[in-house]
């Protein structure tokens, strides 16, 4: 499929072949020890035909390692690649199938925008003007034909991103890979240029794979989140799910906030116990008056978010944080607090969710 | 100062401190630059005035002392002594051999600079840093002890010829010939060359490679496309410095190089005071400042229009 014409599919594609083989990419028993510290442990990651699937975690929890391994820059000790069907974890980087688009967009600065989109297929040998085709075909689609001629250090840090980005779709990669691409722009940048990657993305229904440390990119962009910790992938699952069902109380904390306390929850009340119990702060409900499940508070504390206010309620059972839309309640307000959802964990793992309903 | 806000005086002084200080800071440049035109410019312009045949004057002195020297019989000058140089078959094949050896060794020294310095971005590792330090050593060694090596290493009796006579091959004598010449020039000149080529190519970011690798680049590809163009001012001012120096070297020549032809830093010094002929001596260090010169112009240009292509200017 040409470019153009993946220009003009409006649906993204999810094709996934019959005979148990899996169009998209495949990892199998990933193990990289770097340093004699284990980086990447044993981890195997599917990203169906035509997903984006993010990879979440902290600094250090060996992402970025796993995606450079799948671009193949880096080498791994043990463990299979499959892009399309087909084994990769041979290949140098230059005879992947995938394209990257880097942290800081490694644009060459000695080449115009033009150029620099137009290197990868330079290197296919392709003729002049099939490449001035694609070149401009790609860069319409980032809404940069203007900047053709441009050097990248006279673009703005959203239009270098976009540039990168075009230089990898103008390859027509079976697989995408993003390392941290919206980390070096301004929040406002941020949300728009996520925006339209998601949009290229499932316009042309590549399988792409992004590695970030931001969740809110993360979930607002991806069909699927595989969240790393250590190493390891802790969950692997749809981003509503992700917040409302995390597996383990890492994830739990790691995606959104969470009132984390020892614990168990009886009847709305928080008992001593072995258990973990976490609470998501829109979970707690904060009114002036009494109802049968709420417990008496005191605001201790409010801090300003901009459209909402995060407030901290002392129980006697435990201190809770609370969100608050609207005036909120000032430091000293006495009032009625009461725990609507919560999630208890055993030994890291989610073992109950409890829905106290009125 | 105080802070507080007294009109006046103090207050214009703090409004205008730029403007107060600009006659400070010409007046402390003022040494360097009266330095250098008493003792390198003023000796410049006599000097030229005598190539010129300007004889009199604080020139008056050589040009008696000096053997056939050419005296203008106006103020402006004539160019006789430019034109008996320049149609000396002697100087004249000393020049073609000052700008073969230049060419030669500045080819030479780029290209190993290069070499270490792509081996090291791409490989690493020891043996890559091993080369890289190797390759300063020169630095260190003064360049009088250096040619004496290598006239020892490569002359009639020197240790090439011993070690090949042992297996019964006559090895070529290299002392007192060109190609001494040349080594002695890639030795002196490699230091700096590495220096810069290296830090250049370490300065490119690894991500700019991997880009490259990524589009589908080999080997080669990344070394013509990426690294040379992208280290392009750093190898330009090697290569700018590496032929200067060369041009004007005296010591490497007249140590391991033979009487004639040689370089035109022997030269001069032979014509100067060998042969008292002080004039054409300062015509040919003229000729060497237009080579000079037009490599440091080829330098400066194409550093601008680098700059310029990369938006900076």
């Amino acid at each position: 499929m040409t470019l153009i014409e993946e220009i003009h599919s409006t649906t993204p594609i999810h094709r996934e072949t019959d005979a148990g083989g899996l169009r998209g990419l495949r990892v199998r028993g990933l193990h990289k020890v770097l340093g004699g510290r284990t980086i990447i442990d044993n981890l195997d990651l599917t990203v169906r035909d035509g997903e984006l699937v993010s990879l979440l975690g902290p600094s250090g929890c060996g992402k970025t390692t796993t995606l450079r391994m799948i671009a193949g820059f880096l080498a791994p000790d043990a463990g299979s690649i499959q892009v399309h069907d087909r084994e990769v974890s041979d290949l140098g980087a230059e005879k992947r199938p995938s394209a990257m688009v880097f942290q800081n967009y490694a644009l060459w600065p000695h080449m115009t925008v033009q150029n620099n989109v137009g290197f990868p297929l330079k290197l296919r040998r392709l003729g002049k003007k099939e490449i001035e085709q694609r070149v401009d075909a790609v860069l319409a689609l980032v809404n940069l034909l203007h900047h053709k001629n441009s050097r990248p250090a006279r673009i703005s840090g959203g239009e270098q991103q976009r540039v990168a980005l075009a230089r990898a779709l103008v390859q027509e990669p079976e697989l995408l890979l993003l390392d941290e691409p919206l980390s070096n722009l301004d929040a406002k940048l941020r949300v728009k240029v996520r925006e339209d990657i998601r949009e290229i993305q499932q316009r042309l229904g590549i399988t792409t794979l992004i590695v970030t440390h931001d969740q809110e990119e993360a979930i607002s962009m991806s069909d699927r989140i595989a969240v790393m910790n250590a190493g390891k992938i802790e969950q692997f699952s749809r981003p509503a799910e992700l917040y409302s069902r995390p597996e383990t109380e890492f994830v739990a904390t790691f995606i959104g906030s969470l009132n984390r306390i020892e614990g168990a929850l009886v009847n709305g009340v928080i008992v001593p116990g072995d258990d973990v119990v976490g609470i998501r702060p829109e979970d707690v409900v904060f009114t002036l008056h009494a109802s049968f499940d709420a417990r008496p508070a005191v605001v201790e504390r409010v801090v300003p978010h901009g459209h909402f206010h995060e407030i901290y309620l002392k129980r006697d059972d435990a201190t809770l944080r609370a969100f608050a839309s609207g005036l909120p309640p000032a430091p000293g307000d006495r009032g009625h607090a009461s725990i609507q959802n919560a999630l208890t964990f055993r030994q890291g793992r989610l073992v109950t969710t409890t829905r106290v309903t009125a | 100062m105080t802070l507080a806000p007294t009109r006046g005086s103090k207050r214009r002084a703090i409004a205008t401190p730029a403007v107060a200080r600009r006659p400070l800071g010409f007046f402390l440049a003022l040494p360097p630059i009266i330095l250098i035109l008493l003792f390198v410019g003023f000796p410049i312009v006599l000097a030229f005035a005598f190539s010129i045949g300007l004889t009199g004057g604080l020139n008056h002195v050589i040009a008696s002392i000096g053997l056939n020297v050419h005296e203008a019989e106006n103020w402006w000058g004539t160019p006789a002594a430019y034109i008996e140089v320049l149609s000396n078959s002697r100087i004249l094949r000393d020049l073609s051999v000052t700008v073969g050896v230049t060419a030669l060794s500045t080819v030479t020294v780029i290209f190993l600079a290069l070499g270490i310095g792509l081996f090291l971005k791409l490989r690493g590792g020891r043996i890559a840093r091993l080369l890289s330090g190797l390759a300063i050593i020169p630095l260190f060694i003064p360049v009088v002890i250096a040619s004496w090596a290598i006239v020892t290493f490569y002359s009639g009796d020197g240790f090439v010829r011993s070690v090949f006579a042992q297996f019964g091959v006559e090895a070529p004598v290299w002392a007192f010939t060109m190609v001494a010449v040349v080594i002695g020039s890639v030795w002196t000149s490699l230091p700096f060359a590495v220096l810069m080529i290296t830090s250049g190519l370490q300065a490119i970011p690894n991500a700019m490679i991997e880009a490259a690798r990524d589009a589908g680049a080999g080997f080669l590809r990344i070394v013509v496309s990426i690294l040379i163009p992208m280290a392009f001012v750093p190898i330009l001012i090697a290569v700018t410095f590496t032929a200067i120096g060369v041009v004007g070297s005296f010591t490497v020549p007249y140590f391991t190089g033979p009487n004639a032809p040689n370089m035109l830093g022997v030269s001069m010094s032979n014509y100067f005071s060998a042969f008292n002929q002080p004039q054409q001596s300062v015509v040919m260090a003229f000729i060497v400042f237009v080579i000079a010169s037009g490599i440091a112009a080829a330098y400066v240009w194409a550093n601008f229009r680098s700059a310029k292509d990369q938006g900076k200017v």
